[in-house]
């Protein structure tokens, strides 16, 4: 438990886990296996006050910060990142709303997403790439009703459930001639809109992925999430705080899954008539996952502070976010070294937690982009 | 009540419609044990509470009451733990026993500690073992932490010393033609009057299984893991004529609903010839309904399950390889033509 | 009517960490370190079968405990719920309380903090399970008591209460104030929201001291226990633990074998 986490923080974590531990611990393996999105526990978790933990009370919010958020993050993705993945996505829907809406998308939206009666997306990456926003094929037309939407989004988690959508696309050119990016938001029942292809992922199973499809979708005049011509920003913002903060939370899960599995299955196999953990080898692994989880905690944790209290934390979260993924791949693939043999059988979720640690990294950017942001803060 | 004026056993019975439960009667002979140990040989009194329960007086005492007080009146026709309670107390206060057991069983839960209150003594709950030290003491031996660990429960300052005990702990005894004095004690019990009314009670339907004949025992646990699985086990449990029986995990996970077969402290101890266990974990809360167990047998995927420890045999296997295995061999050798037309 | 409810919780150790708990060799005393201590399970469902209570009637839910300062993190928890006001009596003189004793001091705790119109407890405890507490605090109240409730319900200005006997069911009608021990039959205990987490600090929350709750000293603690504890032990049930190998069909057989040697016939 990271140290300066406060009496409130603290119990989150503890009510969190006791919430995880009964209604998605024993289910975790299943959902992996059907690659199932258990998306009637949406509604349990905005009961329960953990989607949107950030938003202010005024919009049904808890009026938390990115902390809490991530805190609730690990202990989903202790035992299912993938459905960690699916509650954090909501969330970007819910935080771009919150960040670089208008009032009255506020007003309308943000109660109905913290209490989980529409399922949120982000939609911003295409077929040309994630990270390159200058050149996104995706149109955002100005016309007489408001704004015409057309492109094809891939990727996309949530892309066959979520109702309320935020895209990106192209609406125009600047001065210097250069394509700009607005932001939209699509609300549910919209005519135009459907998901396409359904990925088959190595891992992050119970969480959906696909692409979605927008054929002249007729948006509101006043549908644009921030300003006109600013959707960069909006995109940005939001997958560069609560998109990197998210897939490092649930990096923070595997990690601590890492630890424990390897603990447990290191005291209960007994080889040569004692534990695997009496022998000092196994013991390295079970040291090196534990410090690679206390690292990624401090980092974390830290710059989600930094975040809360009102200051720049792109660099650090992004530094944040590169180091917990990676770390989460090699610490699920100590455990399974630790394992031998049973590391391999899928009736233990090591395999899982190595497949979730892999399909974790390019979510918000790969780790090369994390160094170039990170070296980025430095450099400028 | 002080020291000196007491002696004695005294041994609450609890009826059910078939008579007195097989806990209190066990009591009863465990009083007998307990009194050849002591050096005045106290009395052995068992306490009757019913309506119209007259027949039970050769019950007791062929299980070892001495003496038997009749508290045999109209009022004790329903259950009501007040009543009881305030009966079984003016017992205690009229005929002051050393000693007052009482079976661990629901309504001994109700009755035991509410006695103890009324008394002002002291009472362990649960016991696993009741014994006379060398020194005369009465030692009250309680689980705690589910089994995990025992500690010795004394009370030197209080009479009656008051114990209670899960069924199956100890065995009844037979003492053939014994005739046992008899007192009838109907003192004015109101209880809570009219604070507290039964409504109704609604027996059982189910048959409830018994355990206390069953000579082979097949225990599932946890491990398990599903419903189809629990199935298969009770049919293999059913081939060999064997009561299957659950830990509390398997229990609440709801693959069965006899709850009165739920082996350890909270549920019962059983004494079989033979245990097999199968997914069974070995928590102290379980494994200390089994040590009066002939042979143990378990089978458990983890090698370094609890359970292993107190097992004769230990099969480190998945469960359902052997159950296969055995369920195979009995289906083989008990194979009937299922049309003798053909024959 | 708005009922005043009253719940008991006893923070116990975490029973998942039951194996971790040792006997020291040289002093013989538990060895408890580095276990968490958490609310007894059946409290749970105490608090629970209470705040329905006060969600249908109205009124508060007052939580009460004996325990050490420590388990004010567990008191917090139980504000988290939703109860209302809690209520820690901890001082070194209660310690070491039986049931007898520990139920004197609740009674008085509650006593002290105004009258209630029901106690609702767990059933029993996962540390001891003597389920003996309940029945005390009934008698030193001096109200009708039940055990082994597994629904119940206020109506016409007393509890209906359905309890788990030997043999089936039993129905009750009770007038208040009474005590009531639930089961975890009786319902399924919430998890606290975060918006109930926020609201933890702001809930009445006061440890009560000996000298507080006007005691008398010869029932309470050790000394007003009348039973003492003796000496405490790990049971010993190791048995020979010889592995049977070999193919499932070869263990099968030999398990076969033993029974028969065991003196089971098969068929």
């Amino acid at each position: 438990m990271f140290e300066f986490f406060n009496e409130n923080q603290v119990m989150l974590a503890s009510v969190a886990k006791e919430l995880v531990e009964k209604e998605i611990a024993t289910h975790a393996a299943e959902w992996d296996e059907k690659d199932h999105c258990p998306t009637e526990l949406f509604k349990v978790f905005g009961q329960q006050g953990m989607l949107g933990v950030f938003v202010p009370e005024q919009y049904g919010g808890a009026g938390l910060g990115i902390t809490e958020r991530s805190i609730i993050l690990e202990e989903v993705a202790r035992h299912s990142a993938g459905f960690a993945i699916a509650l954090m996505t909501h969330d970007l829907a819910t935080a771009a709303i919150l960040n670089h809406g208008t009032e009255e998308m506020k007003k309308t939206w943000l109660p109905k997403l913290c209490a989980a009666e529409v399922i949120g997306g982000l939609s911003v990456t295409e077929a040309t790439g994630g990270s390159d926003l200058s050149n996104q094929a995706t149109t955002i037309e100005k016309n007489s009703a408001g704004y015409l939407l057309n492109g094809r989004k891939v990727f996309i988690t949530n892309s066959h459930i979520a109702n309320l959508n935020i895209w990106t696309g192209t609406s125009g050119v600047n001065e210097k001639g250069r394509k700009v990016l607005s932001a939209i938001l699509i609300p549910p029942e919209t005519p135009g809109l459907s998901a396409g292809r359904k990925e088959n992922k190595l891992g992050l199973r119970g969480s959906i992925t696909g692409e979605v499809i927008a054929k002249d979708v007729q948006c509101g005049p006043d549908s644009i999430v921030g300003k006109e011509g600013k959707g960069s920003a909006v995109a940005l913002h939001t997958i560069g705080n609560y998109g990197r903060s998210g897939m490092a939370a649930i990096a923070l899960g595997i990690l601590r899954a890492s630890v424990e599995e390897a603990v447990k299955f290191g005291n209960e196999r007994i080889i040569y008539g004692n534990p695997l953990s009496k022998i000092p080898e196994m013991q390295a692994i079970i040291a090196d996952n534990q410090v690679e989880y206390e690292a990624a905690t401090a980092m974390l944790y830290n710059a989600t502070a930094i975040y809360d209290n009102g200051k720049d934390a792109i660099p650090k979260l992004a530094a944040a976010k590169y180091f917990a993924t990676e770390a989460a791949v090699r610490a699920s693939r100590r455990t399974m070294d630790l394992m031998g043999g049973y590391g391999v059988i899928n009736e233990y979720p090591v395999g899982r937690f190595l497949r979730d640690a892999l399909a974790n990294i390019p979510s918000g950017g790969t780790s090369q982009i994390m160094r170039v942001i990170v070296a980025g803060s430095l450099l400028r | 009540m002080d020291l000196e004026n007491c002696r004695g056993i005294m041994v609450y019975c609890e009826i059910d419609v078939c008579g007195i439960i097989d806990n209190s009667l066990e009591l009863i002979g465990h009083a007998n044990t307990l009194k050849e140990k002591m050096e005045h040989y106290p009395e052995v009194t068992a306490v009757i509470i019913g309506s119209d329960v007259g027949s039970l007086i050769t019950v007791a005492a062929r299980h070892g009451a001495d003496r038997v007080i009749m508290m045999d009146n109209p009022r004790y026709r329903v259950y009501r733990p007040d009543l009881y309670s305030d009966a079984l107390a003016a017992a205690a206060e009229k005929y002051r026993p050393e000693i007052l057991l009482v079976g661990a069983s629901l309504s001994g839960e109700e009755i035991g500690p509410t006695v103890a209150m009324k008394l002002h003594t002291g009472m362990a709950a649960h016991c696993v073992e009741l014994k006379i030290r060398d020194d005369g003491q009465f030692v009250q031996v309680v689980p705690a932490f589910g089994g995990k660990v025992l500690g010795d429960i004394l009370c030197p300052g209080f009479r009656p010393q008051m114990a209670s005990m899960k069924a199956g702990m100890v065995s009844k005894r037979i003492f053939e033609g014994k005739v046992a004095e008899i007192e009838s004690f109907d003192p004015d019990v109101r209880g809570f009057g009219d604070r507290l009314q039964v409504i109704e009670t609604i027996p059982e339907t189910r048959k409830r299984v018994s355990l206390s004949n069953a000579e082979l025992v097949v225990t599932g646990g946890f491990g398990i893991g599903t419903q189809e699985g629990w199935d298969k086990l009770e049919h293999m449990a059913e081939l060999l004529h064997g009561v299957s029986t659950c830990t509390r995990p398997a229990l609440d996970a709801g693959w069965t609903d006899k709850e009165e077969t739920m082996v350890g402290t909270s549920g019962v101890a059983i004494k079989p010839k033979v245990y097999l266990g199968f997914g069974v974990s070995g928590a102290a809360h379980h494994t200390c309904g089994i040590k009066g167990a002939g042979l143990i047998i378990s089978v458990n995927r983890d090698a370094n399950a609890p359970i292993f420890e107190v097992s004769d045999f230990k099969v480190v296997s998945d469960w359902e390889a052997i159950v296969n295995a055995i369920t195979a061999r009995l289906e083989a050798t008990s194979a009937v033509c299922p049309d003798p037309d053909r024959a | 009517m708005a009922l005043t409810i009253a719940v008991c919780i006893k923070p116990v150790p975490d029973s998942e960490y039951y194996n971790k708990i040792t006997i020291d060799p040289v002093t013989k005393r538990l060895n408890r370190d580095g276990i968490p201590t958490v609310i007894n399970s059946m409290d749970k469902n105490a608090i629970e079968a209470a705040l329905r209570l006060r969600e249908k009637h109205g009124g508060r839910v007052l939580a009460f405990s004996m325990a050490p300062d420590t388990a004010i993190e567990n008191l917090k928890r139980v504000l988290a719920m939703g109860v209302d006001e809690a209520y820690l009596c901890s001082d070194r003189v209660l310690g070491g309380a039986d049931t007898w004793a520990t139920s004197y001091t609740l009674y008085k705790a509650i006593e002290k903090t105004g009258p209630v119109d029901l106690v609702i407890m767990g059933n029993q405890t996962e540390d001891g399970g003597t389920a003996q507490v309940p029945s005390q605090l009934g008698e030193w109240m001096g109200v009708p008591h039940l055990a082994n409730v597994i629904a119940l319900d206020y109506e016409d200005g007393g509890m209906v209460v359905k309890t788990k006997a030997d043999r089936g069911t039993i129905r009750y009608s009770l007038k208040l104030p009474a005590v009531l021990a639930v089961t975890r039959d009786c319902n399924e205990p919430r998890i606290p929201s975060v918006m109930d987490i926020l609201k933890v600090g702001k809930k009445p929350m006061r440890i009560l001291r000996a000298q507080d709750l006007d005691l008398n000293p010869d029932f309470i603690g050790i000394k007003g226990s009348p039973t003492q504890a003796g000496e405490i032990y790990s049971p010993d049930m190791s048995r020979k633990s010889e592995a049977l190998v070999g193919d499932p069909d070869e263990i099968a057989l030999r398990i076969l074998d033993e029974l028969r040697k065991a003196g089971i016939s098969i068929g």
